[in-house]
């Protein structure tokens, strides 16, 4: 016979629960269970550990890494506006690469919205490994050369994205600092600031000071010409030498040159030729734009003088039903082949804008830089206003083959030489037999709206307008 | 729930779990012995297994193989034994333990023609399935894999029982999917967690370091089903609170066999299967308008373009190299399994060890031509290359279970598993076997490579695993169980890739030979300690209180090595020229404790009430700890005096049951931190850190609670069983990735935030009958079936809608829907072609449906003739409500460009509209995908399976007990309105299934023979 629970008993009872009870408070309150929860992870680099002159320095070079994705080292905006423009059609499957190609990009495209959050990258790393290389009082040179990079990336998204760019930042507390839509104009005067801001910071007589000061100037002389301000930009490149560049380096084991990887090698990109009726034909067999033939290309479709392509090279599109011929770029013909993202050749560019623009020796410019490149002849004077500002263009777009210049020059050439954008972009019929689009740009990403300085409705566009 | 209402709820339940600590120990020592027989009351046989139980006490016994069995320490006095086994109905007699001395209580059992396992695993232990207020899932494992087609324990998850939904391996080795009442989370995984005799094993999906473009193991898989003696399903919060922070998505509860006592019993079985291919692969389709000069090629003629005048067709050409045979790499597969197991043992000890062994080679099998081709090259073709998708695996088990003293059992169970697998370049990949079927050039060869290269792309998987468990259960009293359960499932896996100098597809650098070669180790550690009471507080009312705590520990730790450019002959990493190395760790641990009470009124009402609170390490460090809670009621209204009792119903009961459960962050979700790079200046790879993520200080684990209500009954002599459940889980807290603005530029593109809340509900339901109980003909049906509906009702304050190609999180939607902007056609000018002019697509997309199905139903007819020794049996699978993206032939029509739509100029209007709608849109820029986000209901024929069981007679003259012999099926055939080649196509593991280039399950044919000695 079973006994049960009586008066002495419950409150005996009524004890050993509250016993048993302990495990759920003492869950909560031990500090032997917050040591046996505490994890650390060898995966990650708490903050506390970045708080030194040496992390500063490891700071600087992962701004440098950042800006490489942003450029050479990663699918960017020197493809996508080239694909835009007319340096590149797409030669693969992906549907985002054709938005951009046909000029009707919408603002979830994966493509843009990855070298977008790519340039963006770069500028908060150049942000905070400038704040840590001053609090530690590294060399000035150092700092300026994170200003540099920060007035790259806003040429770089002022030429390629719409209007209303948001330039957001962390603080030194790490928390977020949102940034309202800073329109076209802004961005390329914030660039000319923090240009200058390099160029104060490089004060020293070191090379490295006078590197860093010669890119600032291209860079400040860069958002001048963006401004139509000719003669203040070629003023600021003055003293920049032609042989100045600073490149980003590529090797299989940090990060391969992707214009090779996608171009040369993954076949994903095919370069154009004369694509939409404006468009330049960029195999012409200019040596500032080398290319060859892909062995399995079909040499009718393509010029005669083309040399077939090296070992390695991939011999046909990724896309066998791609319409266009399958051609490759040799400017960078390996995966570790260098690509500069800043040169001297641009200083003088600007200086020949500058000159066509006030009436000076445009034209000696252009041919005492082509002069220094065998194969290349003297140009001439076309004569006509609109010959010679095609003449400049061209040779810039030879000069800064998919450098993440095209675009924007072909902007400029609507917002500042008055030409319609029908006489500018690729247009009519699209190679899917659709009709190109109108864009002009690129849009701000849909997940911008996430910004809580974006005050616009979820459904409506982030961008102020569209236009060029 | 506030934290002090949870303290006040604490207290509360201990103290109704009085009755733990307050037992009369001085009654210990006056004990006896409980001993007897448990016999078939028709035909007086032996009943093996039984579970016997001293009412309100915590001691019981199990019969061996001449049903006998012994149940010592029981206190001197008056008890009620009851016993109970699947396949019999329940008894109970009462009888009195004298003092120190022994009495016996021999039971009668008679059989039911139908029944459900009397007997369901709960955190807390094993406990009757009608003192259980949930609906608790339950598969025969043991019974099934001998039967049937089953061929990983994703199959045995499959259709068998409500609400779990299986989306299973798309060839050879390839994980199985599985939800368990919809979708919960929208950033987490939505996978179930798994527990195997009583530890928390290593599930992974997505379980490799090297993809080969989608199609991924999982580690599920790994186990050996013909190990398994049940599945149970434990479907959600309500009922799977005690299994702590990550049980939120249900939990898979698997016990391996055990040995009975007796005298050893042999078991050895073959089994030899066919693997093949059951679909129409489609053609390329392509016109051509005549060339503009003699020496030029033909242009491209679509149909679109021919309807818009822009050109005529001069030729047209339709080629499929899937159907030819000198091209086609689908050929027939083979599975060969062998296996020998021995149970057995005394009531001392009891074992059972089981080894097997089985290699599975895949349908693929590289094509003639491309062999032809290397031969010529004077290649040497290795068998890897020869059938490139091959399982091989062996697993051996040993289970004991110890009495150490009749106070005292010791439980050990070891499981190894040794697997390769392999797997070739698939689904979406330039490389791979599938794209290069789909996207089938003019004259009906290969879209992209010759699969005869892209097979030399050598990709290996080899997994050792141990998952080791040892479990004490302690008894020094009569009303008071001490249990101890301690694990580690521990698993090595290195994961190779090799392409050898010269060999592979020639894309990129892949002829220069690279080798890529990681190991992960994984170890899932579990210590779980609980005590139980049991008394009877008053005759009438009986009560059981457990508390306990549990640890869990997932420690992941990776290092990976890649070589690229390798030397003629080499296959090492260390032989290549550019060396690359990395490795990644991760560890997560949970610290939990729990108290749970349970009373049984007159054994016809049964209350349980308990908490849980978990700290894990994965929480922000400005959280603490989580609290679930937990009530359900089970309620035998038939056993009432006042209910009617008609004679054609057994038992009625109705249960409800609330809980609440979570999903713990990943590791490093809560972390603000840093992250290194590597960038090459002045010629030298440098090192530099770049801040990565924000993370954040108060995450804490995704919250469900779920409330379920049901009615169960059985009926007609228990011929008749019926289950019908109604659910609801609210998710809150859930989970949100919140996408960070691009503007701010940090590594990670997102954060983890507490901010929604997705509800999920619906019905389950099950009903099995034994229609014909014949001597000679038996026929028994199977119906089980469940619809669920999912909401995200908040994405959380200021997010805006989550927008992805074709799927969006939209607040009033469920999760994870398909949106597109539709479309509408007419062929305006009567020439049966559609041009860009005539389509008309929307401005604004529109939800288009779920896409995971809402309803599943699957209904499975047994018949047993020639005196019951022929089973036939078959299982029909539907699934429906829901849709799929045919991303594979919206490829084919606006990349690949050779789809009926475009080429055909026989397409039906539909197909050239979604065509052109997808490739030019209307007036050549408004495109839409609406037209391939299809519906994928289907009914399959999921399983057929015809089993003969030989008389005693022709066993024992083979030496032997038992004979059987089966002859199985699986995936035969399905009825689809989805126009891909199969509305399971699927190769991602994530939460909306992908059909992208992808190859359709396969189908299975085997032939298994038992045999017992």
């Amino acid at each position: 016979m079973n006994a049960y629970i009586t008066g002495p008993r419950l409150r005996r009872a009524a004890t050993a629960a509250l016993l048993a009870a302990l495990p759920l408070a003492g869950l909560t309150a031990c500090e032997e269970v917050d040591r046996s929860l505490a994890v650390t992870d060898p995966d990650i680099i708490n903050p506390g550990d970045v708080n030194s002159a040496a992390a500063a320095e490891a700071l600087r070079l992962g701004a440098i890494a950042r800006l490489n994705q942003a450029t050479s080292g990663g699918e960017s905006f020197w493809l996508l506006g080239g694909l835009m423009a007319d340096e590149w059609r797409s030669s693969d499957t992906f549907v985002q690469r054709d938005q951009t190609d046909q000029r009707a990009v919408e603002d979830n495209n994966a493509n843009v919205s990855d070298a977008f959050r790519s340039a963006q990258r770069a500028f908060l790393a150049a942000t905070i490994a400038g704040r840590e290389l001053g609090d530690f009082e590294q060399p000035g040179w150092q700092v300026g050369e994170m200003h540099v990079i920060q007035a790259y990336i806003e040429n770089l998204l002022g030429e390629h994205m719409c209007n209303g760019i948001p330039f957001s930042v962390l603080n030194a507390e790490g928390a977020e600092e949102y940034s309202p839509r800073l329109t076209t104009s802004e961005v390329f005067e914030r660039a000319i600031a923090h240009a200058d801001s390099a160029i104060a910071a490089a004060s020293g007589d070191e090379a490295d000071d006078e590197r860093v000061r010669n890119a600032a100037a291209v860079m400040k002389a860069r958002a001048l010409v963006n401004l139509g301000r000719y003669a203040e930009a070629a003023a600021a490149v003055a003293d920049v030498p032609t042989d100045f560049e600073i490149v980003n380096e590529h090797s299989q084991t940090s990060r391969s040159n992707q214009i090779w990887a996608l171009n040369n090698s993954g076949a994903r990109w095919t370069m154009s030729l004369g694509e939409g009726g404006n468009g330049l034909d960029f195999v012409v067999n200019d040596p500032r734009v080398p290319a060859c033939r892909p062995s399995r290309t079909d040499e009718a479709t393509v010029p005669a003088f083309l040399e077939p392509c090296p070992g390695g090279t991939a011999s046909r599109p990724f896309d066998r039903a791609t319409p266009v011929p399958f051609l490759v770029q040799q400017k960078w013909p390996e995966r570790e082949s260098p690509a500069a993202w800043v040169n001297g050749i641009e200083a003088r560019l600007i200086e020949a804008e500058a000159a066509l623009a006030g009436g000076g020796d445009w034209l000696g410019i252009l041919n005492t830089l082509r002069a220094g490149v065998d194969g290349l002849a003297p140009l001439t004077d076309p004569g006509t206003a609109e010959g010679r500002v095609d003449l400049l263009f061209k040779e810039r777009a030879f000069w800064l083959f998919s450098t993440g210049h095209r675009l924007g020059d072909l902007r400029r050439l609507i917002r500042q030489y008055g030409r319609a954008e029908d006489d500018v972009f690729p247009t009519g019929e699209w190679y899917l037999g659709a009709s190109y689009g109108d864009d002009v740009n690129f849009p701000i990403p849909q997940s911008e709206h996430n910004n809580p300085q974006v005050d616009v409705p979820t459904d409506a566009p982030v961008c102020i307008d569209r236009n060029a | 729930m506030k934290r002090g209402s949870v303290v006040r709820l604490t207290i509360a339940l201990a103290l109704a779990g009085a009755s733990l600590f307050a037992a009369p120990t001085a009654r210990a020592q006056q004990s006896g012995t409980i001993t007897g027989r448990v016999v078939d009351e028709v035909s007086g046989e032996p009943v093996v297994a039984a579970q016997l139980s001293v009412v309100g006490t915590s001691l019981g016994a199990q019969t061996n193989q001449q049903g006998q069995y012994t149940i010592r320490n029981v206190p001197a006095g008056a008890h009620r034994v009851r016993a109970i086994r699947v396949g019999y109905a329940e008894v109970s007699d009462s009888v009195t333990v004298p003092t120190g001395g022994s009495v016996t209580l021999d039971l009668q059992m008679h059989t039911v023609a139908v029944t459900l396992t009397p007997v369901v695993t709960t955190a807390t232990g094993e406990q009757r399935r009608i003192e259980v207020g949930n609906a608790v899932g339950q598969i025969q494992a043991a019974e099934v894999v001998q039967t049937q087609a089953v061929q990983s324990v994703g199959d045995l998850l499959t259709a068998r029982t409500p609400g779990v939904q299986v989306l299973g391996g798309n060839m050879t080795g390839a994980g199985s999917r599985v939800r368990i009442r919809g979708n919960s989370s929208l950033s987490l995984s939505n996978e179930p967690i798994y527990i195997i005799d009583g530890i928390r094993m290593e599930s992974s999906t997505n379980s490799t370091a090297i993809g080969v473009g989608g199609t991924t193991p999982s580690r599920v898989n790994d186990l050996n089903p013909d190990e398994i003696e049940n599945i149970e399903v434990i479907r959600g919060p309500s009922a799977a609170t005690l299994y702590g922070t990550d049980a939120a998505n249900g939990v898979i509860v698997i016990t391996t066999k055990r040995g009975r006592a007796g005298r050893p019993q042999w078991r050895a079985y073959v089994e030899q299967g066919l693997v093949y291919d059951n679909h129409d692969w489609p053609s390329g389709f392509y016109s051509f308008s005549a060339p503009a000069a003699p020496d030029e090629d033909p242009e491209s003629c679509y149909n679109y373009l021919v309807a818009s005048g822009d050109c005529t067709i001069d030729s047209s050409f339709v080629g499929n190299p899937a159907t030819n045979d000198s091209l086609t790499p689908l050929g027939t597969g083979h599975r060969q399994q062998y296996g020998l197991q021995v149970a057995g043992g005394s009531e001392a000890v009891r074992y059972f060890v089981s080894g097997e062994w089985e290699r599975e080679l895949g349908l693929l099998e590289m094509p003639s031509a491309g062999r032809n081709r290397l031969e010529a090259d004077g290649v040497n073709i290795l068998e890897h290359w020869e059938r490139p998708n091959t399982v091989r695996r062996a697993s051996g088990r040993a289970n004991l279970d110890i009495a150490l003293s009749p106070k005292a059992d010791l439980t050990v169970s070891t499981n190894y598993i040794a697997l390769e697998q392999r797997f070739p370049q698939s689904d979406n990949n330039v490389n791979a076997w599938g794209p290069t079927l789909f996207a089938s050039t003019s004259d009906g060869s290969y879209g992209f490579f010759d699969p005869a290269d892209s097979f030399q792309d050598e990709t290996w998987q080899d997994v050792d695993r141990l998952i080791g468990q040892i479990g004490t259960n302690v008894r020094p009293t009569s009303w008071l169980s001490l249990r101890g359960n301690f694990g580690l499932d521990y698993t090595s896996r290195v994961d190779q890739e090799l392409c050898r100098f010269n060999t592979c597809a020639d894309f990129g650098t892949n002829r220069e030979g690279f080798k890529e070669d990681t190991r992960t180790n994984f170890y899932q550690y579990t210590a779980d300690v609980a005590a139980t009471g049991t008394f009877q507080l008053t005759p009438m009312l009986n009560s059981r209180t457990t508390a306990g705590v549990q640890f869990f520990r997932n420690l992941f730790d990776q290092n990976s090595a890649e070589g690229d450019q390798l030397p003629p002959g080499a296959t090492q990493t260390s032989a290549a020229a550019v060396l690359d190395a990395s490795e990644s760790t991760s560890d997560s641990r949970t610290l939990g404790a729990y108290i749970e009470e349970s009373l049984a009124w007159q054994d016809k009402l049964f209350v349980t009430g308990a908490i849980r609170t978990d700290r894990n390490s994965a929480f922000g460090r400005d959280f603490s700890a989580v609290y679930y809670p937990k009530l359900s009621v089970s309620y035998v209204i038939s056993s009432e005096p006042w209910f009617p009792q008609p004679t054609w119903m057994n038992q009625l009961r109705l249960r409800s049951a609330y809980g609440a459960s979570g999903r713990q962050p990943n590791p490093n979700d809560a972390a603000q931190f840093f992250s290194t790079i590597t960038t090459r200046l002045d010629a030298t790879e440098s090192p530099g850190i770049v801040f990565n993520a924000l993370g954040n200080p108060n995450l804490k684990p995704e919250r469900s609670t779920e409330l379920e209500v049901g009615i169960d009954g059985t009926f007609w002599d228990n011929r008749l069983n019926t289950e019908f459940t109604y659910y609801h889980k609210d998710s809150r807290d859930a989970l949100i990735d919140r996408v960070l603005p691009p503007s701010l530029g940090i590594g990670s593109t997102s954060r983890l935030e507490n901010l929604g809340q997705v509800v999920n509900q619906g019905v389950e339901g099950l009903v099995n009958a034994q229609l014909v109980d014949g001597a000679a003909f038996a026929w028994d049906v199977t119906l089980n079936g469940s619809h669920n509906t999912n909401e995200l009702v908040e994405l959380g304050k200021d997010i805006p809608p989550i927008i992805g190609t074709t799927i969006r999180e939209i607040e009033g939607y469920p999760l994870f829907g398909y949106w597109e902007r539709p479309f509408t056609y007419a062929d305006a000018d009567g020439d049966g072609l559609i041009s860009e002019t005539e389509i008309d697509v929307a401005e604004d997309a529109v939800f288009l449906g779920y896409s995971i199905p809402k309803t599943e139903l699957a209904f499975v007819n047994g018949f047993e003739f020639w005196n019951r020794r022929f089973r036939l049996q078959a299982l029909i699978d539907y699934k429906g409500g829901h849709k799929l993206y045919n991303n594979t032939e919206r490829f084919r029509c606006v990349d690949a460009a050779n789809c009926s739509g475009i080429g055909n100029p026989n397409a039906s209007l539909f197909e050239q509209a979604r065509a052109v709608a997808a490739r030019v849109g209307e007036d050549g820029t408004e495109r839409t995908l609406a037209g391939y986000i299809e519906d994928a209901s289907f009914i399959r024929f999921r399983e057929l399976s015809l089993t003969f069981t030989a008389p005693a007679s022709w066993a024992s003259r083979l030496g032997g007990r038992t004979l059987s012999a089966t002859l199985a099926g699986r995936n035969l055939g399905f009825i689809t309105d989805y126009t891909g080649l199969d509305p399971e196509s699927n190769y991602g593991q994530g939460n909306v299934p992908a059909d992208f280039l992808t190859q359709p399950p396969p189908s299975y044919v085997t032939f298994r023979i038992n045999f017992g000695f």
